[in-house]
C-alpha cells in the first residue's frame, strides 16, 4: 500500500506546474495625485474691479492647473492600458 | 506532493535529464535482451523477468522524460512572461516619468502666466488714468462679489472636498 502511494505520488509530480508570474499595478505619478485647489473668493465688501479681476485670473489659472492633471490622468490611463495589453 | 516536487527540484536539471535517458536506455535494453534472450541457451530463464522489467522501465522513462520536457517548456514560457512583465514595468515607469514631467512643465507655465498677468495688472493697468477713475467711482457692488463667491463654492454644493 505504501509502495503504491509512493509510486502514485511520483507519477502525479508531473501535474504540479505552478505559473508564478503576476503583473504589478502601475504606480501613478505624484503630480497626478495632488488634489485640485478650491477656487479663491473675493474678500471684503468694497472691492475695486482690479482686485476682483485678480481673483478671477487666479481662478482661471487654478482651473487650467487642474485641467492639466485631468489630461495627465487620461494620458496615464491610455498609456498604461496600452502597455498592459502589450504584455498579454 | 509539493514536498516530492520540491525534492526533485533540488536535483540539477542536467542530472535529471541524464537519469531519465538512462531509465529509457535500461528499458530498451531490457526489452531487447528479453526478445533476443529466447535464442540464447541458458539465458532464456531470465527472459520472463527481463522483458516485463524492461517494459516498465521504458514506460516510466518515457513518462518521466515527457514530464521533464513539459516542465522545461513551462519554465521557458514563465521566463518569457517574466521578461515581458519586467519590460512592461520598466516602460510603465518611463511613461510615468514622461507624464509627470509634462504635468510639471504645464503647471509651471500656467503658474508663470497667471503670475505675469497679475503683475501686469498691478504694474501697468492700475496706473492708467481711466482705470484709476473707474476704480474710484465704481466699487464692485457686494451682490456681485457674493454671486462670484457662491460660484466659487459650487463644488461644496455638489459634495466636493471641503478645504
Amino acid at each position: 500500500m505504501k509502495l503504491t502511494s509512493l509510486v502514485l505520488a511520483v507519477f502525479l509530480v508531473g501535474c504540479a506546474t505552478p505559473v508564478p508570474v503576476s503583473q504589478r499595478f502601475p504606480d501613478v505619478p505624484k503630480a497626478l495625485v495632488e488634489r485640485c485647489e478650491s477656487l479663491k473668493k473675493i474678500e471684503g465688501d468694497k472691492v475695486a474691479i482690479t482686485e476682483m479681476l485678480k481673483v478671477v485670473v487666479q481662478n482661471y489659472g487654478m482651473y487650467y492647473e487642474c485641467a492639466a492633471k485631468v489630461d495627465g490622468w487620461n494620458d496615464w490611463y491610455q498609456e498604461q492600458k496600452r502597455i498592459y495589453e502589450s504584455v498579454k | 506532493m509539493s514536498q516530492i516536487a520540491w525534492m526533485i527540484g533540488l536535483i540539477p536539471d542536467a542530472v535529471l535529464s541524464g537519469l531519465y535517458w538512462a531509465i529509457i536506455a535500461a528499458g530498451i535494453t531490457g526489452v531487447l535482451a528479453g526478445w533476443l534472450g529466447k535464442w540464447v541457451p541458458f539465458y532464456g530463464n531470465y527472459v520472463k523477468i527481463l522483458q516485463p522489467v524492461g517494459i516498465v522501465l521504458l514506460v516510466l522513462g518515457v513518462w518521466l522524460r515527457g514530464g521533464y520536457d513539459t516542465e522545461m517548456a513551462w519554465r521557458a514560457k514563465v521566463a518569457e512572461a517574466e521578461a515581458r512583465v519586467a519590460a512592461a514595468e520598466q516602460k510603465s515607469q518611463e511613461t510615468n516619468t514622461v507624464i509627470e514631467q509634462k504635468i510639471v512643465e504645464k503647471t509651471k507655465v500656467i503658474k508663470g502666466k497667471t503670475e505675469y498677468i497679475t503683475q501686469y495688472l498691478d504694474r501697468e493697468v492700475v496706473k492708467k488714468e481711466e482705470i484709476i477713475k473707474y476704480i474710484e467711482q465704481c466699487p464692485v457692488p457686494k451682490e456681485i462679489i457674493d454671486i462670484h463667491n457662491q460660484a466659487a463654492d459650487l463644488n461644496k454644493a455638489a459634495g466636493g472636498p471641503k478645504k
